[in-house]
């Protein structure tokens, strides 16, 4: 069964501590959202699974299916199955979208690549996710809105078919027709494949359409509670700094 | 459309319409110094392919009022030692594309935008192998008139590339729109070299100027990556996005010229 599991992990960004002794364990078939105010240390805990660099992990494991992937190069993660969603997915000019998702594709497949079955997958996703059909002639993200991002970084998650996507606010900048389509996709794409899926996300409402197994409040690099979907109810409510100081679970 | 092959020491008029007229001064070839005279009389096209050209070359266009030229120019081998100069009249507009793999080449490009309301557009690619200098004057001397310098250069192997380009704009010509931008991805330790410059002595001007040396940027490089990519092959492909942004005429060449370095 493929597992994420991060074992007393401390990482620093310019020699400020951002996680402390972390723990966390994801298996195939999960969802698990992590929530917290903010600066907390939740979109540098997606990073540092997919292998950014500019975090320095000096104490701790991670492990993708029993690999020790503390070193492992992010292309050569992101071959593991390890998908980023990421918050602010960058604009890239001049490299088409086709040309970007053909060669992520061909690093993936090799000689099995098929370029008719791409077409029509594209065109099938474009139209799920209510995207414009053209966007694949256009730079990576150039000129797209916010929740055109959004979108976009859904149908690579969609064409790479990873099997433990992270998905770090992935709820931000979209608006309700937009999120109700986002939230509605990822779960589509969690029943069919039966991924593992880490959420990074402040709100509530995404959860109206994602259905976390696990809901992890974090708080100075660490989570302080767990609990089930309830617990999100209970953030709406009383807000993180009261439940922050109730204390971890009994 | 009209088509000039410029090789070796001999410049051919391969294709011609009614819309331009042109001479060739072929009286100091002996010394090495040729000079072709243009004037564009209506609106079309010139493609100028030069390919181990051995001499100078002095180029002189002069685009007359309300006429829109576009320039298509491709250089290959040879070590060119060009110079242009374009005159643009009222109304008139320039675009050019510019392909450049050379030896070596050390050019000087001269515009005059004489007439109010004209345009020039100027989209050049290079890739550098060896020393690559590329000189710009601009001179707004009219009011309204419009100057879009671009500049892309990818420096490999021995290359060292520089730009310099130097805008006018006296005083009393108003609304001048001035934008130049001038990057280069320099894949070696060798020294490039941008100089910006922007002379302008009046205040109603919209005046840009942008100059990047480096690499691809960490964050660029990372999200391809994190799709399953690797280095070499994130590199290729936003060199081939660099290159290619803004190429219409020459997208073909130019995706040959990719694949020659880059695969």
């Amino acid at each position: 069964m493929d597992t994420l599991k991060i074992v007393n992990l401390t990482v620093t960004v310019e020699n400020k501590v951002i996680l402390k002794d972390f723990n966390l364990e994801i298996k195939a078939g999960e969802i698990h959202a992590i929530m917290g105010p903010n600066g907390t240390g939740k979109s540098t805990l997606t990073k540092v699974i997919m292998g950014d660099p500019n975090y320095k992990i000096k104490k701790g494991k991670i492990y993708y299916n029993d690999k020790l992937i503390n070193k492992m190069p992010v292309d050569e993660r992101a071959k593991l199955g390890i998908f980023l969603g990421m918050q602010m997915p960058l604009a890239i000019e001049g490299v088409t979208n086709a040309d970007f998702l053909r060669t992520a594709l061909r690093s993936r497949d090799g000689d099995n690549f098929k370029l008719y079955a791409f077409i029509k997958n594209l065109e099938k996703l474009t139209k799920k996710l209510h995207m414009d059909p053209d966007m694949i002639h256009r730079g990576v993200n150039d000129g797209f809105s916010g929740g055109e991002r959004k979108k976009n970084e859904i149908l690579q998650m969609y064409l790479l078919k990873p099997s433990l996507v992270l998905l770090d606010e992935i709820d931000s900048g979209l608006d309700v027709d937009s999120l109700k389509i986002v939230g509605k996709s990822v779960m589509d794409y969690y029943k069919e494949e039966k991924s593992a899926i880490l959420l990074v996300t402040h709100y509530h409402r995404l959860l109206n359409y994602i259905k976390p197994n696990f809901i992890h409040i974090m708080n100075n690099g660490k989570i302080v509670k767990s609990g089930d979907e309830s617990l999100a109810l209970e953030i709406e409510q009383k807000g993180y700094e009261e439940i922050i100081k109730e204390g971890p679970n009994e | 459309m009209n088509k000039l092959k410029i090789s070796n020491d001999n410049i051919t008029l391969t294709s011609k319409d009614d819309k331009l007229s042109l001479s060739i001064n072929n009286n100091s070839k002996f010394l090495g110094v040729q000079d072709l005279k243009i004037k564009v009389t209506d609106n079309t096209d010139l493609v100028i392919d030069c390919e181990n050209f051995i001499n100078k070359l002095d180029i002189t266009i002069k685009i007359l009022t309300g006429v829109h030229l576009n320039v298509y120019e491709s250089k290959s081998d040879g070590e060119y030692k060009f110079q242009y100069k374009y005159y643009l009249e009222e109304d008139s507009f320039l675009n050019i594309e510019k392909i450049i793999d050379v030896s070596s080449i050390n050019e000087m490009t001269i515009i005059n935008l004489d007439g109010e309301n004209a345009k020039v557009n100027y989209n050049l690619k290079t890739i550098s192998k060896r020393e690559e200098k590329y000189n710009y004057l601009v001179y707004h001397n009219a009011c309204k008139t419009s100057s879009n310098i671009i500049n892309n250069g990818v420096n490999i192997l021995d290359g060292k590339l520089e730009f310099n380009v130097s805008s006018f704009v006296p005083n009393n010509i108003k609304k001048c729109e001035v934008n130049q931008d001038s990057r280069i991805i320099n894949m070696t330790d060798n020294a490039c070299i941008i100089k910006p410059n922007l002379f302008i002595d009046e205040e109603d001007v919209n005046a840009n100027h942008s100059a990047l040396i480096g690499t691809f940027s960490f964050e660029e490089v990372f999200y391809l990556m994190s799709r399953g990519i690797n280095k070499k092959d994130a590199d290729s492909l936003l060199t081939r996005g660099f290159l290619m942004k803004g190429i219409n005429y020459y997208k073909e060449y130019l995706e040959g010229l990719i694949n020659k370095y880059w695969r």
